[in-house]
């Protein structure tokens, strides 16, 4: 079948078969064609590569972690617009989803071939594999649902509705549990993973009477549970809570609200120190970051930070945070708990997400309009660009890392 | 060859009429398109000759060409997914006779530019709208206001009568704030105040002021001028340089529980340390280095008299230190010293002072501040401190209330003793309802001491 049959007959399929629209990027689709048909072996050791989604160019990059060289992409589609990729506990296949083709696709890690495409719920994002690698949960936040993605048969074996704008997926270490976070409500999902269903939605505090007063702010738009972080040993779930500025601790031997903190305004999420011992979350209402002590289940210290974070790495005995339109990394010193300086990316850049390697010594940021990756070392926060990895990566992952999140 | 192209043909009449027209036509031309594999599937069992014909070929190629072409502009005009586009800085290489190229060749040299870039991002409407709407926000003047009404009442305690007993008073404040960036971290403020009103300072002889709205303001009644500024931020945003007409409390001698009277104590006293010595705003300097490590470092300078002809007669000159520490296991506490000179009394006059913040627990926070000032005679002296409640005492989750007693000691012998409660309800993200009880007490040098209980009420928006 000559090339430009393909492409005709690709063009079409997908006109019919998704109903979106059109090809555009023709050089790019080719290749993805191609890279499809190929079947040599192009990574050796899926730990040794770092994932890079690139949203505009809808392909997932990877990238050699120790020459920080581009080993090539899968395209995924045109207007697929990936949002966060994620690698099997294995290593063999990468995970991610389509926001704007409503499709989960699967890629072949050793050969980097597109192997699948599942049509799922309206506008996946975040996702996560079960512990044992079986299932992929695929969150759909504008179809409120999860898609089970069976990994065996590669299909999409149950949606599971119910939901308000979903986005992160918590499995438990014993894999029983999923937790979701809500963020169009004020309330984390509770899924049974053996029948996949919906069990119970966690309310993570209660909207204050007051809030009658401000529709503006309750009613405009609902900045609920992004993400239900899981402490080390499996016990504690804290769930931020946008709206109400809370971090609700639920315990998830009987799925309860046990305490919940007050933080500082608009929580995006917290993130889990890689010793267990700190819940820290970005907020973005004031501006600052507040310690959560998880020994004790309190705020230990708020820190000034910056504008529109979306993220924190650890490394190093350090903590960074992604201030995403300010072009720097805010840097605090996890021994004494105070500021410990920040580190200039750019100019003008609009920084997503970062993932921290196994060692805990380089974060892997994306760096969407310049198109880039920074490789920052944390001991010496030395900062290197890798230029050109593709079309508005919007964040990275690496096999095993501890920081692999999205946004 | 004439059976490869017919089908295509065939359907190119009713695509072209698609990209004019409505919905109804898009999908009577997607029918006509789902019917193409079809076609081309029969064309594969035509004689080889005419399969490999590499003009019939060529013919393909360009009509799949065009067909992606106006696939391409379907896709950009036709849908609200409007491939997005942005501009990129960008380096390029340029030689001697101004050829661009992408990468380093002999006889170029590195030039930055800017390009429009397009990209393959499906956008929904709703995006594309917020998108519209951020950036023209992004490039008007930013206009804010902040309103407040305190209405307070002065009961006299001890002391020989004073007019001001069982007196009602009542400011009304407006503070517009224009904002507008100008060039790569610099931006332009101005804060245009008016007063009206008669707070409780006019009757009740206090030395520091019951109703901090009025502070640093001379003329009431009428618009003034409090502050206009430029901004700029150097060397990596560490250091901050801020000149114009300046407020310098807005940058030294800050406390996180007890600086600001529009959420915390109304008493001046408790707002700002006397002993800094600003009567009034003017024009000056602020320079802020502040590296983000837990140390920052300031100073500036204004003019300390809007009646003085020269700068050099009336230069108020501060500088501070500020350091965060989490001691003792505590949680963050700032801690600073400041050191000032004023020269707008014919001599050079100088004061210093302490102002510390520590988080006790994620619920209490305490402060204080201390502040001795020279004077003709023996020094001014300032002493200050209080506990902040937030989270868990309060009746919303947003609320906050505080205690703060404040002394006041001039070395002319004045003294005075005050003692504040609050509790600041947040009733939504602009507004603010705040009741206040102040106890001062006021012990004029030759003269009986006065008190009085001073309830007052604070309503205050800003949006």
């Amino acid at each position: 079948m000559s090339l430009a049959r393909i492409t005709l007959v690709s063009i079409i399929s997908s006109l019919l078969g998704s109903g979106t629209l059109l090809a555009q990027e023709h050089d790019a689709a080719s290749h993805a064609v191609s890279g499809a048909t190929g079947g040599d072996i192009k990574i050796t050791d899926p730990a040794a590569v770092v994932l890079i989604v690139n949203r505009d160019s809808n392909d997932i990059a990877f990238m050699d972690i120790h020459t920080n060289k581009m080993i090539g992409s899968v395209f995924l589609g045109n207007n697929v617009n990936p949002h966060m990729a994620m690698m099997s506990h294995d290593g063999r296949w990468v995970v991610t989803g389509g926001t704007r083709a409503n499709k989960a696709f699967i890629i072949d890690v050793p050969t980097m071939t597109l192997v699948k495409e599942i049509p799922v719920g309206f506008a996946p994002e975040h996702l996560a594999f079960t512990p044992d690698g079986r299932y992929y949960y695929q969150g759909n936040p504008d179809g409120d649902s999860i898609s089970v993605i069976d990994m065996v048969s590669l299909t999409e074996i149950k949606r599971i509705p119910g939901f308000a704008e979903p986005l992160n997926i918590t499995f438990t270490p014993d894999g029983s549990k999923a937790y979701i976070g809500n963020y169009g409500a004020h309330w984390v999902g509770v899924v049974d993973v053996t029948r996949h269903e919906l069990l119970k939605r966690i309310q993570i505090g209660e909207v204050p009477e007051i809030a009658k007063l401000d529709p503006e702010r309750y009613l405009g738009e609902i900045k609920g549970v992004s993400n239900a972080s899981i402490s080390n040993d499996g016990r504690y779930i804290y769930a931020a809570d946008g709206d109400l500025g809370i971090v609700g601790i639920i315990d998830t031997r009987d799925d309860k609200v046990v305490k919940t903190i007050r933080v500082g305004a608009d929580p995006w999420r917290a993130y889990m120190s890689h010793d267990g011992r700190y819940a820290v979350t970005v907020n973005n209402g004031d501006e600052t970051v507040s310690f959560i002590d998880t020994t004790k289940n309190e705020v230990v210290a708020t820190l000034e930070a910056g504008p529109d974070m979306t993220g924190v790495n650890f490394a190093a005995g350090k903590a960074f945070v992604v201030s995403a339109t300010s072009g720097f990394l805010y840097v605090y010193n996890m021994d004494t708990l105070k500021p410990a300086g920040r580190i200039k990316i750019g100019t003008n850049l609009q920084l997503e997400t970062a993932t921290t390697d196994t060692a805990d010594e380089k974060l892997y940021l994306a760096s969407s309009t310049d198109h880039s990756v920074y490789v920052i070392d944390a001991r010496s926060e030395d900062v290197a660009r890798v230029a050109g990895v593709g079309l508005y990566p919007w964040g990275t992952h690496i096999l095993d890392s501890k920081d692999n999140y999205c946004h | 060859m004439c059976h490869i192209r017919d089908p295509i043909r065939h359907s190119r009449p009713s695509s072209r009429s698609v990209f004019g027209r409505g919905p109804l036509w898009t999908v009577v031309g997607f029918a006509s398109m789902a019917a193409l594999p079809w076609h081309l599937e029969a064309q594969e069992s035509q004689p080889p000759q005419q399969q490999t014909s590499e003009s019939g070929r060529q013919q393909l190629l360009d009509r799949i060409d065009e067909l992606e072409r106006r696939l391409d502009d379907l896709e950009s005009t036709a849908v609200l997914s409007e491939p997005e586009t942005r501009v990129r800085r960008i380096e390029v290489w340029v030689d001697e006779n101004g050829i661009e190229y992408d990468e380093p060749m002999p006889g170029t040299r590195s030039v930055v530019t800017y390009q429009r870039e397009r990209v393959f991002r499906r956008q929904t409407i709703n995006e594309k709208i917020e998108e519209a709407l951020d950036d023209a926000a992004n490039r008007s003047v930013g206009l804010g206001v902040d309103a407040a009404i305190v209405l307070q009442n002065a009961q006299q305690t001890t002391g020989a009568d004073t007019p001001a007993d069982g007196n009602f008073y009542e400011l009304a404040s407006a503070d517009l704030f224009f904002t507008a960036g100008l060039a790569q971290y610099t931006v332009f403020f101005a804060d245009i105040v008016g007063l009206s009103g008669t707070p409780p300072d006019a009757e009740v002889d206090a030395l520091t002021l019951l109703n901090g709205y009025a502070a640093r303001l001379v003329r009431q009644n009428e618009l003034n001028l409090r502050e206009a500024w430029l901004m700029t931020e150097l060397f990596s945003q560490r250091l901050s340089l801020s000149a114009g007409r300046v407020d310098l409390t807005n940058y030294f001698d800050h406390n996180a529980a007890a600086n600001d009277e529009t959420s915390q104590f109304v008493s001046d006293a408790l707002v700002n340390n006397p002993m800094l010595g600003l009567s009034e705003n003017g024009a000056g300097l602020a320079a802020v280095y502040d590296p983000k490590t837990g140390f920052n470092a300031k100073i500036g300078y204004q003019q300390s008299s809007s009646s003085a002809t020269n700068l050099s007669d009336s230069l108020f000159y501060l500088a501070e230190v500020g350091h965060l520490w989490t001691p003792f296991g505590l949680g963050e506490g700032n801690y600073r010293l400041w050191y000032r000179t004023d020269n707008g009394s014919g001599t050079n006059r100088k004061a210093y002072g302490v102002s510390v913040d520590q988080r006790l627990t994620p619920v209490i926070t305490v402060f204080g501040r201390f502040g001795s000032a020279q004077t003709d005679g023996a020094r001014d002296r300032f002493v200050s401190a209080g506990l902040q409640f937030r989270n868990g005492t309060v009746f919303n989750p947003e609320d906050a209330w505080g205690i703060g007693y404040a002394q006041t000691e001039l070395g002319a012998g004045d003294d005075e003793m005050l003692l504040e409660g609050y509790y600041n309800l947040h009733m939504t993200e602009k507004l603010n309802l705040s009741f206040h009880l102040t106890h001062v007490t006021e012990e004029p040098i030759g003269a009986g001491k006065i008190s009085y209980l001073v309830p007052g009420v604070r309503l205050q928006a800003s949006f």
